[in-house]
């Protein structure tokens, strides 16, 4: 069978193969890799026409390492770093992504996927381990309620929210955006948890009640250890999906402090319409933590994304 | 049976331990749900809303935008699925064929998935921004496409072939097609490579002993063996797409003209920028009757592939 032939085309194979994949992998960063690219130019090679990619060109060469002109601009008017006697490095950024959107960001995924963890937690326990009636009617509904679009909901909760406001004194935009991502994504994790707490065999709780372990107690010391990565990749998940989110609170907050990072870049594109290195480096700036998270975190994703999409 | 007597103890747990989930659930998607039904029947007028029956559901379905907008979200959709299906499959194969590697090619490779969908819009915005965009520097070339070159953002839609249905779509709508594609390919590989991975390789192999072809053991073994996830990733991908907007919102604004208006991006527009809530709720509760049919479609298919299990 290993004739040489056949060994040659079998290298054959596997050097296309990977040459695909390289190609592949090429689309999917090229975007990107222009888009840092752009984050680093200055304003007169944003606009010159035509565009050229590297910002290296002289009037003798197309193309001179030495004489590229790259500049941070574009990362300065994000930041807008101004001195400061009182910091201890010197200069404060003053620039509304860092200094308000961007935290407001972190508030509301870090609450978010923290109750959607707990929720989830305890639904797709019971789910998992209790047969009552209607166990398998509700859990239908859930599945149902993740097929209403979000748009959809969001026409009466944008009503709910004005009459909060009006009628309501304690009404805090956050506590109901946070509110409102929880519900948008519970259903799809109780699903998830739901298939993780099913993989853990029953009989390792029973076991501990025998020895004379509460129900409780089991679902703590036993089960809960046990589902944690489950667990963990669904505050991932939600975490993410919080972050990258944008129509629900340019929709439901109407202060200009209070706006999450997606929401602030989009104002950023109405202001800079020209200033083409700032958009883009305002997009590396929000998308680069998640990419790094990614990064960390790659089989958790992976792991909760199929089978998310698989329940969902 | 010690099981089943230690669970019923406190037969309560379920309960408390469902209630936040349920509660939580109640409020913000059931609620909203059903007052939506109820809005869709009103129309402001004045001080207050006033009942007008099925009147909204007859003025929108009469609008031309709004068969415009279905015709954009057929393109759109048909375009969309069908070019992330069939990189998404080609890419999972070579995937499943080399090991070396794999981990690498899998990280690069997902990383588009990570970044938001606003972000992809404007990623992909700066490519073709008029004049200065990267790509138009190519699509602009009079010499390439004459007269004048082509200007992504700015182009108008070509007059339509049949009828009113806007086929074929504007460069805007091609652009918005492949931006969505580069965005939901790393999902659709990834299932797909999982659902290739659970091909067993003996009967590969013994297809290939019967003198089957390489590409008959495709067509007649796996793609069959398959094609329970690619359903599913098919109606993740059509859900994803009815109801995401933040990238047209990012990338055309649904412009030029109305040219990438789709169904949820109109939802928008008749909503927030015409205040229309009554017939945007109509049109809400269309798109959502039908997502829901392509759920009950999709948990059909898989709970038929569970059984034959």
């Amino acid at each position: 069978m290993s004739s040489p032939a056949i060994g040659n085309r079998k290298k054959w194979g596997l050097f296309l193969t990977n040459l695909l994949l390289v190609l592949a992998c090429l689309v999917a960063i090229l975007p990107i890799a222009t888009t840092v690219i752009i984050s680093f130019k200055k304003q007169a090679d944003i606009t010159r026409n035509p565009p050229v990619l590297f910002p290296c060109d002289t009037p003798q060469k197309r193309f001179d390492l030495s004489a590229c002109r790259w500049a941070t601009e574009g990362y300065q008017r994000v930041f807008a770093p101004k001195p400061s006697e009182s910091s201890p490095l010197g200069f404060v950024l003053t620039g509304k992504l860092v200094r308000i959107y961007i935290p407001n960001t972190l508030l509301y995924a870090v609450s978010t996927a923290l109750l959607v963890m707990i929720a989830a937690s305890l639904a797709g326990f019971v789910f998992s381990r209790y047969h009552f009636r209607g166990h398998n009617a509700l859990m239908a509904a859930i599945m149902a309620v993740t097929g209403v679009p979000l748009l959809t909901n969001l026409l009466a909760l944008y009503q709910m929210g004005i009459s909060l406001r009006k009628n309501f004194p304690f009404y805090d935009d956050r506590v109901f955006l946070i509110f409102v991502y929880v519900g948008f994504f519970l259903p799809i994790s109780v699903w998830i948890v739901k298939g993780f707490f099913d993989a853990i065999p029953r009989e390792l709780e029973e076991a501990a009640m025998i020895e004379g372990c509460t129900p409780l107690g089991a679902l703590f010391r036993i089960t809960v250890p046990l589902a944690l990565p489950g667990m963990a990749s669904v505050f991932l998940l939600t975490f993410v999906n919080v972050w990258n989110e944008f129509i629900v609170a340019y929709l439901l907050v109407s202060k200009n402090e209070l706006k999450p990072a997606m929401f602030g870049l989009y104002d950023f594109l109405s202001q800079n319409i020209i200033n083409l290195q700032v958009i883009a480096a305002a997009c590396i700036i929000i998308a680069l933590p998640m990419v790094v998270l990614f990064l960390f975190a790659r089989n958790a994703f992976l792991k909760a994304m199929v089978e998310g999409a698989v329940k969902g | 049976m010690i099981r089943q007597a230690n669970y019923r103890l406190r037969r309560s747990y379920p309960f408390w331990l469902l209630l936040p989930t349920l509660v939580i659930l109640l409020v913000v998607q059931v609620y909203p749900a059903l007052y939506t039904v109820w809005l869709s029947l009103q129309e402001r007028k004045g001080s207050g809303w006033v009942f007008v029956g099925i009147d909204n559901y007859k003025k929108l379905l009469g609008s031309a935008i709004f068969s415009e907008s279905v015709g954009h979200t057929v393109i759109f959709l048909v375009g969309y699925t069908a070019l992330t299906l069939a990189v998404g499959f080609g890419v999972a194969l070579l995937l499943k064929n080399t090991t070396l590697f794999s981990g690498a090619y899998i990280t690069i490779l997902f990383i588009p998935w990570i970044i938001a969908d606003i972000v992809v819009g404007l990623v992909f915005r700066l490519l073709v921004v008029p004049d200065y965009g990267l790509l138009s520097g190519i699509l602009q070339n009079p010499a390439l496409f004459p007269p004048a070159g082509l200007s992504v953002l700015t182009a108008n839609r070509p007059d339509p072939w049949y009828g009113e249905f806007p086929f074929p779509p504007s460069p805007a709508m091609v652009f918005l097609i492949i931006a969505a594609a580069w965005r939901a390919l790393p999902f659709v590989t990834l299932l797909i490579l999982a659902a290739l991975q659970t091909v067993p390789k003996e009967v590969l192999e013994s297809a290939q002993i019967d003198g089957a072809s390489r590409w008959q053991s495709i067509r007649h073994i796996t793609i069959p063996l398959i094609m329970p996830a690619m359903v599913v990733a098919l109606f993740n991908l059509i859900l994803g797409g009815m109801n995401g907007v933040g990238m047209v919102f990012s990338l055309t604004g649904g412009g030029p003209g109305t040219s990438t208006y789709i169904l949820s991006y109109l939802l928008y527009s008749i909503g927030w920028s015409r205040l229309q809530f009554g017939r945007a709720a109509a049109l809400a509760l269309i798109i959502a009757v039908v997502n829901w049919l392509l759920i009950v479609g999709v948990l059909r298919i898989t709970r038929v592939n569970e059984r034959s299990r």
